[in-house]
């Protein structure tokens, strides 16, 4: 009953993605993906929350891919089109090297750690005026596809596809096992054979690939990167406050926060236009104080009666 | 022992650095050990908070910047001088904390670590973009004369007012060791640091102790934000980087080792001038933290022998 319901509400939700370019103007289309980006970002950052580790270095890695993506256009030539798997990939290969010798770190060293990351990306970008321009930013001459609001559409959904698919592949893979294990009680899953360096740099180069595939659409899409445009705080703040909000440690969790918050920005974005952050901060401490597991745990308990999960 | 050689190299290291930076440039070394009297005096509440509550206070930097604003604000309504505002903003500052902690941080000091650092991550939030919205990002800033205070050496000149820094740092260093060793309130607060329940079975009221040494270590920081002001001009996110330096200098003293963020601070005050003097590599400076985090907790990290929650202050 339930499941079928989950069926008919992604059918839905399906249908509108895909109907919305042919329907909607340039507003909405803008709002949604908007909502897509930090969507998939709040999926990633979710990913390697399963496994304990709180990362507050989403920025740091979608900055990254941003810059990555919007230099190999401008420096080396490349496509648009193409510079966008090439943001994943160097993402990807310097979350490796960083993992290697962030991931010996636990809990709140790891998280301190990840949250000078965006600062630190930030600073090189900076410093290295030539060939990343500095505190003023790159340009570039045209978006992609022409700056075409439908085919960004398409490009951003794709992106949100990516996370959903990775995510989806974490829930059902023994990556899932591997990765609960590890929250729950280290020593245990160590005893039990589970190799616990190795899944959580699989988890942070997984989750920072997709950031820096993110930050090359989202980069692409607006044609122009600044250090305080891409690496800017909304990166970690926003996606974080939405998986916490829609229910951590789930795929639908971090979906449902989005739609929410992300509608909820548009409107507060008008009425505060500075310093509307606030109101994603007192988002957080109100669902770390009274409700862990988000709207989706409140919506469990009420469904069956308090009873946990039955798998 | 492995701790005693090691700190023996690295005084012999430092002695050796700061002797060639004097021959070479002085101001590089006094300015280095101004800027780490201010980390210091900044990071040694957090390691407070952090070696007896547990708690990684991830809003540290912002309740320097909310005192820093207060004190701005109360100093331009009622024209007086900061220096006068330190006692008050520590107190107002320190009732603040006391709010905060039992109306938040309490409840969470049973739910898992990650969640408190959530927690402290969205009240800091709350509090620079709350400041963002009442006053704006407009940069603020109170000019005062004694600040431009210098003295000459011969023919160096240099700053003397940042001093006030560093003795700040070794009041509150050595005021929090003999309050710690040698009072009944400060000797309980050890006791929870270093075991919560059996404190509580000899009759400690271990939230009670949280509560005191928090609202304790923001009356620090409150100090430090009316201090702050004398020097720095002021803005939302000027409190942001000094939550993540103060933290280094923490773990890289020691979680519970006070009077050696003294030392951590001297390495990354005298580091950053050291880059600051030059041209190129000035805006590189603001890396050296992350280095040094990286560098100190992985070589504790890789060898086990070396814990990282060492002796207690």
């Amino acid at each position: 009953m339930n499941r079928n319901l989950a069926r008919i509400l992604a059918a839905l939700a399906g249908a509108v993605m895909v109907t919305l370019p042919a329907l909607a103007g340039a507003y909405p289309l803008q709002v949604a993906r908007n909502i897509m980006l930090y969507m998939a970002l709040a999926v990633t950052w979710d990913m390697l929350l399963r496994s304990g580790q709180i990362s507050f270095g989403i920025a740091g890695l979608f900055g990254l891919g941003a810059y990555a993506s919007i230099l190999a256009v401008l420096r080396a030539g490349m496509p648009a089109l193409l510079s966008i798997p090439f943001a994943a990939l160097l993402s990807g290969v310097v979350a490796l090297i960083i993992g290697f010798l962030i991931l010996r770190l636990r809990a709140m060293y790891f998280s301190i750690v990840t949250l000078a990351l965006a600062e630190i990306f930030r600073i090189v970008i900076q410093n290295l005026v030539d060939f990343t321009g500095g505190p003023e930013g790159v340009i570039m001459k045209g978006r992609i596809f022409g700056g075409s609001d439908s085919g960004i559409y398409w490009l951003t959904l794709c992106g949100l596809f990516v996370a959903l698919g990775a995510s989806y592949w974490f829930e059902k893979s023994k990556i899932h096992f591997a990765l609960t294990a590890i929250r729950n009680n280290e020593v245990s899953a160590r005893t039990s054979g589970v190799d616990i360096f190795r899944w959580l740099l699989l988890a942070f180069v997984v989750t920072s690939t997709i950031q820096g595939f993110l930050g090359g659409i989202y980069v692409q899409s607006y044609g122009f990167a600044t250090p305080d445009s891409v690496f800017s705080a909304d990166f970690t703040l926003l996606p974080l406050a939405m998986a916490l909000l829609g229910g951590i440690h789930s795929t639908v969790g971090p979906i449902l926060g989005a739609v929410l918050l992300g509608l909820a920005s548009e409107y507060l974005k008008l009425q505060i236009p500075y310093g509307h952050l606030v109101v994603y901060g007192i988002i957080i401490i109100i669902v770390i104080l009274f409700m862990p597991q988000g709207l989706l745990g409140l919506f469990r308990k009420a469904t069956r009666g308090g009873k946990g999960r039955a798998s | 022992m492995a701790v005693t050689r090691r700190t023996g190299i690295l005084i012999v290291l430092c002695i050796a650095a700061a002797a060639i930076i004097i021959a070479w440039r002085p101001t590089v070394l006094i300015y280095g050990i101004q800027q780490a009297g201010l980390y210091a005096a900044i990071a040694i509440p957090m390691g407070l908070v952090l070696g007896i509550v547990h708690i990684v206070n991830l809003a540290h930097g912002e309740f320097m910047m909310v005192a820093a604003y207060a004190t701005y604000f109360a100093c331009k309504a009622l024209g007086m001088d900061p220096l006068l505002a330190v006692l008050p903003a520590a107190a107002v500052t320190a009732g603040f904390g006391w709010i905060v902690f039992q109306l938040t941080i309490k409840r969470a000091l049973k739910a898992p670590e990650l969640n408190q650092l959530i927690l402290t991550f969205g009240l800091g939030i709350v509090m620079s973009q709350g400041v963002n919205l009442l006053f704006t990002s407009q940069t603020r800033k109170i000019s005062l004369d004694y600040v431009s205070a210098s003295m000459d050496i011969g023919d160096l000149s240099f700053g003397i007012w940042s001093f006030v820094f560093v003795a700040v740092a070794v009041v509150y260093a050595y005021g929090l060791k003999f309050f710690l060793t040698r009072t009944t309130l400060g000797k309980a607060a050890l006791a929870v640091g270093q075991n919560p329940r059996g404190a509580a079975i000899v009759g400690i009221d271990v939230n009670r102790v949280y509560g005191i040494v928090f609202a304790l270590a923001l009356a620090l920081v409150g100090g430090m934000g009316a201090l702050f002001i004398t020097k720095a001009a002021i803005f939302p996110m000027v409190g942001a980087p000094f939550t993540m330096k103060s933290f280094c200098l923490v773990a890289v003293a020691g979680i519970g080792n006070i009077p050696g963020i003294l030392g951590a601070s001297v390495l990354l005050g005298l580091s950053e001038s050291i880059l600051r003097a030059f041209r190129e590599t000035r805006g590189w400076a603001d890396i050296v933290f992350f280095v040094l985090i990286i560098v100190v907790i992985l070589g504790r990290s890789l060898k086990w022998s070396f814990p990282l929650k060492g002796r207690k202050a």
